[in-house]
């Protein structure tokens, strides 16, 4: 029984951690390519997951069609973002410290934007939206929701990975992440590059936010959880999309273990230490890739 | 209290919190999204002195900053050597873990009910005159030598540690100095509003004091000052509800750092000199 348990919040953990993993690699790609934390990859998740939100409670739409509309609504609305809160500052070739503030402040701004909107409480997806709740594998419990996380996450895995390795724009994004100059001095687009970034980020951003909306609730503050995305990429090595990623499953289910273990109060306090001793006993991150430029 | 007064002593101290942050952030460089943590230490320990244990508020106050220094020792000791953003990395945790534990223990902090009846002590005297020790004191640092090997270090690490800056020792001292500010912000704010909860002290609130740095002129301190008092002072003034405000106090910040990068100010600093120079006699011209 108690190995049971054991593998059930595995199993909790790890859909966790896969939606944390979405966070952080759309954070990590726009973070690769332009070398600051974009905090404002929040607030793209939290418009995502309302205009999920008012589809699927207002026009009753199904579950697929509201998942697209959130990815849309991702892509749409990061590159909105760039255009507003980085374009001016990259042309003008400003520091990269510009790009932290003006990003946090259109995390609060767009964060407003849902308040003043939808009140400051708590909404959920409509029951109906899913047919089936729970499924059940012998002693074990799964529920949808948790399922349907991974399963996404894992095809938007493949997905970006397709991208990223085969495509043009993809290889076009990695040689912008490893040296923007040295990439436009190619002959290639920069503009473009980056307005490409954006979208891949916002379409990972939009699926995040209306897959944690579905799982969890929703509530205007749900753009903060981009800080998983922060600690992961950290913990995980800048610059190493798939540090970044096991760093944020790992993340995922210590979480769920220490609050089923010790309690929500206290989960913070030993993240704390642990990330303290992680940082301590290997700076490099878990992908090893070392990165000294940041602001 | 008349709300002007009640609302200009709140500026008050919370400005003192942004110089902590525009020494840290805006001179040496350094993000940290755990200061509202030390500001929230200073103000739980502090009134916790005072209310359970019946300490004089002198003695109180000492105490909640010698608190936050130690930690800030702790928390920058493990983590500055290492990258930067592993720092801000490192605070932001830290700062996680000391809301949760006010959370969680509910029978020294009340949880997250929040701590009450904790008496006004903060007279606007002591308000104003801490504030203007505040900036005298961070004026005189960015004067120092000191100061000046701040900003060696913010524009270029390696090259101010070839020059013979001991870089680590020298942000742990930012560091804690920022803290014990911070701190000593929470207990003005503690004994001013006589209620403290955690929530007041999440990540957010850090990042706000950031936002004020350069939105007033990281290199101006005439430019901090002023910005934080019209960025504090903003959401009281713009009188709609607190949404739509804080939508327009984003936009504002938006649009100036876009159009101004370097901040409102700027390197303007307010000085004496224009005025003393009229005062000075006159250098005649040669006649040839």
């Amino acid at each position: 029984m108690q190995v049971m348990v054991l593998l059930q919040q595995v199993i909790n953990g790890l859909s966790l951690g896969a939606v944390y993993a979405l966070i952080a690699v759309g954070y990590a790609l726009v973070f690769n390519v332009l070398k600051f934390s974009n905090f404002a990859h929040g607030g793209v998740l939290g418009i995502s997951a309302y205009a999920g939100y008012i589809v699927a409670n207002q026009l009753h739409w199904p579950l697929i069609p509201v998942i697209l509309v959130g990815i849309l609504t991702g892509a749409v609305v990061a590159v909105l973002v760039e255009l507003i809160a980085f374009r001016w500052i990259r042309l003008q070739k400003g520091q990269l410290v510009y790009f932290f503030v003006t990003s946090v402040t259109m995390l609060m701004a767009l964060e407003q934007v849902l308040i003043i909107r939808f009140g400051a409480s708590f909404e959920s997806f409509p029951y109906t939206l899913l047919k089936v709740k729970v499924i059940h594998l012998g002693e074990l419990t799964v529920s949808i929701t948790y399922l349907l996380s991974l399963v996404l996450t894992i095809i938007a895995f493949s997905v970006l990975l397709y991208i990223l390795k085969k495509t043009k724009i993809g290889i076009a994004i990695r040689a912008a992440s490893n040296d923007l100059v040295a990439t436009s001095l190619m002959g290639i687009n920069v503009d473009q590059i980056i307005v490409a970034t954006f979208i891949v980020s916002g379409l990972l951003g939009g699926l995040s936010g209306v897959l944690y909306g579905i799982s969890a609730s929703l509530s205007p503050q749900i753009g903060q959880i981009v800080i998983k995305g922060f600690i992961a990429s950290v913990l995980g090595g800048l610059g190493s999309l798939k540090g970044v990623a096991i760093a944020a499953v790992a993340l995922g289910v210590f979480e769920v273990f220490l609050v089923a273990t010790i309690g929500s109060g206290l989960t913070p306090v030993v993240i704390f230490l642990l990330m303290v001793i992680f940082l301590l006993v290997r700076p490099q991150g878990f992908a090893g890739v070392s990165f000294t430029d940041k602001a | 209290m008349s709300f002007i007064l009640t609302i200009s002593l709140s500026i008050a101290a919370y400005s003192i919190a942004v110089l902590g942050t525009f020494m840290l952030t805006g001179m040496n460089g350094l993000f940290s999204l755990g200061q509202a943590a030390f500001m929230g230490l200073g103000a739980y320990v502090s009134a916790i002195m005072v209310v359970n244990y019946n300490l004089p508020f002198a003695l109180a106050v000492l105490i909640a900053i010698l608190v936050a220094m130690g930690l800030a020792v702790l928390v920058g000791f493990a983590t500055l050597r290492i990258r930067q953003d592993f720092f801000a990395l490192a605070t932001f945790g830290f700062g996680q873990a000391v809301t949760g534990l006010m959370t969680e223990m509910v029978n020294v902090t009340g949880g997250a009910m929040g701590f009450s009846n904790i008496p006004r002590l903060t007279t606007p005297t002591l308000a104003f005159t801490s504030l203007a020790v505040a900036i005298f004191f961070v004026w005189g640092f960015r004067k120092s030598h000191f100061g000046k090997d701040s900003l060696a270090i913010r524009s270029n690490e390696l090259a101010a540690k070839v020059e013979g800056i001991d870089v680590f020792k020298h942000k742990l001292t930012v560091f804690v100095l920022s803290a014990a500010f911070a701190a000593y912000a929470g207990v003005l704010m503690a004994f001013h509003t006589r209620y403290v909860e955690p929530a007041m002290y999440g990540w957010i609130a850090s990042v706000t004091w950031i936002i004020i740095v350069f939105f007033g002129g990281r290199d101006s301190l005439t430019g901090t000052v002023l910005g934080s008092i019209i960025l504090l002072a903003a959401p009281e003034a713009l009188r709609f509800t607190t949404a739509w405000r804080t939508l327009i106090y984003c936009v504002l910040i938006l649009v100036i750092i876009n159009l101004r990068p370097r901040g409102l100010f700027g390197t303007w600093e307010l000085s004496l000199r224009p005025i003393l120079n009229l005062f000075k006699p006159k250098k005649h011209q040669e006649v040839q």
